[in-house]
């Protein structure tokens, strides 16, 4: 019965991991940049939700506010962190730092507003009720699949029959291409970074209703993403997507025999295997190198 | 005001030789690790426990330590043969989360949240020694060590393989070898700093070893300027002096200066990113390899 | 066709290398063997397969099938750097020198193989690696530009440079990808010299070139590839005069029918 109960904890943190590593895939994908700061749109996502429900208003503005400020900070950083930098050969390393600063300021001014360790939003929607005997299911589990399933959804949709989703998909082979056939590249990186931090919000609330937020959750987001990313195979959304899940369930299984502490060195330790013995990840073809 | 100053003075010295050893992987081996600090209290560990269990001898602390911090970077060497920069960086962020947890939890050999206390006055050979000047020698010694191997061939092998991975392996270098010796030696350097922060603290816990003072060697390399010999060591000054001067401004409550710190260290990175990838130190061609 | 054996044997030659990707057979089934002091030009059209046989000789991909020998000794599976250090040396078409390093630096690090923290053969040794750097950047006419940074130079110097550190290396075997494309004629005077004094010296050649001029000029034989196979051999003028490899080079091809025939290793 716990392996049942795991299991469902596990499907409701896959869904998370699984947005918030295609957000990073999507980008990554698009745009060819190593978004280091993709845990610190969840992170600012996650507590402008928060702020929300402490100010008493209303859970759709709540939810509204959370993907505003991921959105807007997924774009700002393309705008003002990436563009410079790319515009005199910035390194992979230089992208980076660039990013690991503004990841450093942003948790540190989250500690000092917001008061540092765990914060929840506790709502009816996390209590669970007994469904089968010592089986509990909370309501929130059901959204987190639904909306999991509903963005995936609407994503494919977008990126198969939409114009601007082909276009965002070609701009990884070939930005010359969509040059010539009149769509600016970087209205399109702009666009891939709105939509892929877009999707850490959600994730990013419904982790603020279950585990809790602290202001230092974006690295383990990141490991996260990074982690599902490289496991998905580099370069397939659907991949990471699916990784995300798996690593989901994975971390929650494992709670049968490790203590919780434990359960982000699964993930490392999915990761630590996958980088040594299949650097190309389960659906990939090209290798890591 | 002596005492201050000397402790100040071990302070440098030991993160000295924490962002001499950072930068040589980063700087020559473009091998960018946000997990030195873990190495740094392997070192420590060791270097307490030595202490404890058998003399506070400090040369024999600092062999030991760097013995194990250098046999252990084998966990960042293996990754870092397997994949290009982005996941290598991943998998360094993910040992870091993980060797903290390892460290909270492992109360016999670390002491868990609350550490390892007591640990003995450090002794040469049976006298007491003060730790600045043994601290001063080693940072000499390695910055001496690093500015040799880096000038010599073994940084020009290390710098072919940041710059053309596939051409230095086409030329002969044994890529994997390399990459393994240089983390190998650059994470001893970083035991051996554990060892001697140890020893002059004479108390260690999981606090000085989380990713908060990776992130501050890190910036310390960066923000001196990463492939230059005195760089990092400008870079340690300067962000050593932070808290110091922070301390100067009276509307700044003293629970919340950790915070301005690391924003401020956050901005710089950033910021120095945007417009000056070289650091303050440094010619504006580093820093910015296509690898 | 294959390499004679004993005495005389090819420094360089492979049989039945093959290699695919996915369900393209990018290489099926090359023998070839590099003479000493010649030059072999490999000529074919675009995804012939002329690289992806390189890196099948290199160790930089994994041969599906066949076997390559470097004077006798089989080099299958071994990697890059390890079939380099027997005397194989390579450039690259996109030629990835080591740009933030002095023109120098990047000839010296050639003549250092060690990846140990110092190299073997002490002082005498660092003295005979220096001077073959300066002799090989004598011989590629960078001399002047020693201290200049590799990201610095110029098209025809960046190629030279890429040619100084396969000449530093002192390899017997040297595989070039279009080493002459884009070069001037002065240039490619140059080269041509470089690669007579290499051949006279024994060095086995095999460059890749498309420019069939530059191919007429320089080689003493032609393996003509297509479609992952080598279709002829032979000397340049009767290579180069055959109306039928001239169709397919020129790509009015009458399909082939052997096209899927070997997907199977």
């Amino acid at each position: 019965m716990l392996f049942l109960q795991l299991l469902i904890n596990g499907l409701q943190t896959g869904a998370i991991y699984a947005l918030t590593a295609a957000g990073f895939a999507l980008i990554f994908g698009a745009t060819r940049i190593f978004h280091f700061a993709h845990g610190t749109a969840f992170t600012l996502a996650g507590y402008a939700f928060l702020f929300a429900w402490r100010a008493d208003w209303p859970g759709w503005a709540g939810v509204l506010v959370a993907v505003a400020a991921a959105t807007l900070f997924g774009m700002a950083m393309e705008r003002f962190v990436y563009r410079p930098i790319q515009r005199h050969e910035g390194s992979f390393f230089t992208v980076f730092v660039a990013a690991f600063g503004v990841g450093i300021v942003v948790q540190n001014l989250i500690g000092l507003l917001a008061g540092r360790g765990l914060a929840t939003v506790d709502t009816s929607l996390s209590f669970g009720t007994e469904v089968l005997p010592e089986i509990f299911v909370a309501p929130i589990l059901w959204i987190a699949i639904g909306t999991a399933a509903v963005l995936f959804a609407a994503l494919t949709v977008f990126l198969t029959r939409s114009h601007a989703g082909v276009a965002l998909r070609a701009l990884a082979q070939n930005p010359d291409l969509i040059r010539t056939y009149g769509l600016s590249a970087n209205g399109l990186s702009v666009l891939a970074f709105a939509i892929g931090s877009a999707l850490a919000a959600p994730a990013a609330i419904i982790t603020a209703m279950t585990s809790g937020l602290n202001e230092a959750i974006g690295h383990q987001v990141m490991l996260i993403s990074i982690a599902a990313t490289i496991v998905g195979g580099i370069g397939s959304l659907r991949g990471a997507a699916l990784a995300g899940l798996m690593l989901g369930v994975a971390e929650s299984l494992a709670l049968q025999f490790v203590d919780t502490q434990w359960a982000e060195a699964v993930s490392f330790l999915v990761l630590f295997a996958f980088i040594l013995f299949r650097p190309s990840g389960i659906f990939g073809v090209a290798a890591a190198r | 005001m002596i005492a201050y100053l000397s402790n100040l003075a071990t302070q440098v010295a030991i993160f000295g030789i924490l962002a001499a050893t950072l930068n040589f992987i980063l700087g020559y081996a473009g091998i960018f690790s946000i997990a030195h600090a873990v190495f740094f209290g392997l070192g420590a560990y060791a270097g307490a426990q030595i202490a404890l269990l058998l003399v506070p001898d400090v040369v024999l602390a600092c062999i030991v330590a760097a013995a194990i911090a250098g046999g252990l970077s084998l966990c960042l060497a293996l990754p870092a043969l397997r994949v290009r920069g982005e996941y290598f960086v991943a998998a360094s962020l993910g040992l870091q989360m993980v060797a903290v947890t390892l460290f909270s939890e492992l109360k016999p050999l670390t002491g868990g949240i609350g550490g390892l206390v007591g640990i003995p006055l450090p002794t040469l050979f049976g006298v007491p020694v003060g730790v600045l000047p043994v601290a001063l020698a080693a940072l000499a010694l390695i910055l001496l060590a690093t500015a040799l191997l880096a000038r010599g061939s073994f940084g020009r092998t290390l710098t072919a393989i940041r710059d053309a991975e596939s051409a230095a392996e086409a030329l002969g270098k044994n890529v994997a070898a390399a990459k393994t010796l240089a983390v190998g030696f650059a994470c001893a350097g970083a035991g051996v700093a554990g060892a001697l922060y140890a020893l002059h603290t004479s108390f260690v816990n999981v606090e000085s070893f989380t990713m908060d003072y990776s992130v501050l060697m890190m910036a310390m390399v960066i923000i001196g300027g990463t492939g230059t010999l005195w760089g990092p060591l400008i870079g340690t000054v300067l962000l050593l002096s932070l808290p110091a001067a922070l301390a100067f401004l009276p509307f700044l409550p003293a629970t919340e200066v950790g915070a301005v710190q690391q924003i401020i260290i956050g901005l710089a990175m950033t910021l120095l990113m945007i417009f000056r990838p070289a650091g303050l130190v440094g010619d504006l061609s580093r820093g910015q390899t296509t690898a | 066709m294959s390499a004679a054996r004993g005495n005389n044997e090819a420094p360089l030659r492979c049989e039945g290398l093959a290699r695919s990707f996915g369900g393209l057979q990018a290489v099926a089934g090359v023998s070839l063997a590099l003479p000493a002091g010649q030059v072999t030009a490999l000529v074919g059209p675009n995804g012939a397969g002329k690289t992806t046989l390189f890196n099948l000789i290199t160790g930089n991909l994994r041969a599906d099938a066949g076997t390559a020998w470097v004077r006798g000794q089989p080099i299958t599976g071994l990697k890059p750097w390890q079939v380099a250090r027997l005397g194989v040396a390579r450039s690259f078409q996109d030629l990835r020198l080591f740009t933030h390093m002095t023109v120098r630096d990047n000839v010296l690090a050639a003549t250092e193989r060690s990846a140990w923290f110092w190299q073997p053969g002490g002082a005498a040794g660092r003295k005979r690696r220096q001077a073959a750097a300066e002799a090989a950047l004598e011989a590629t006419g960078l001399a002047s530009l020693a201290d200049a940074r590799a990201i610095d130079l110029a098209y025809a110097e960046r190629k030279f440079l890429s040619l100084a550190r396969i000449l530093a290396a002192e390899a017997e075997i040297w595989l070039l990808d279009e080493p002459a494309s884009g070069l001037d004629l002065a240039s490619r005077m140059r080269f041509a010299d470089l690669l007579r004094s290499a051949t006279r010296r024994g060095v086995a050649i095999c460059l890749i070139e498309h420019n069939l001029d530059v191919v007429a000029e320089l080689s003493d034989r032609i393996a003509f590839l297509d479609q992952g196979r080598v279709i002829a051999e032979g000397d340049p003028q009767s290579i180069l005069r055959d109306p039928a490899l001239a169709a397919i080079y020129f790509g009015d091809r009458h399909e082939p029918a052997s096209a899927a025939a070997e997907t199977e290793a």
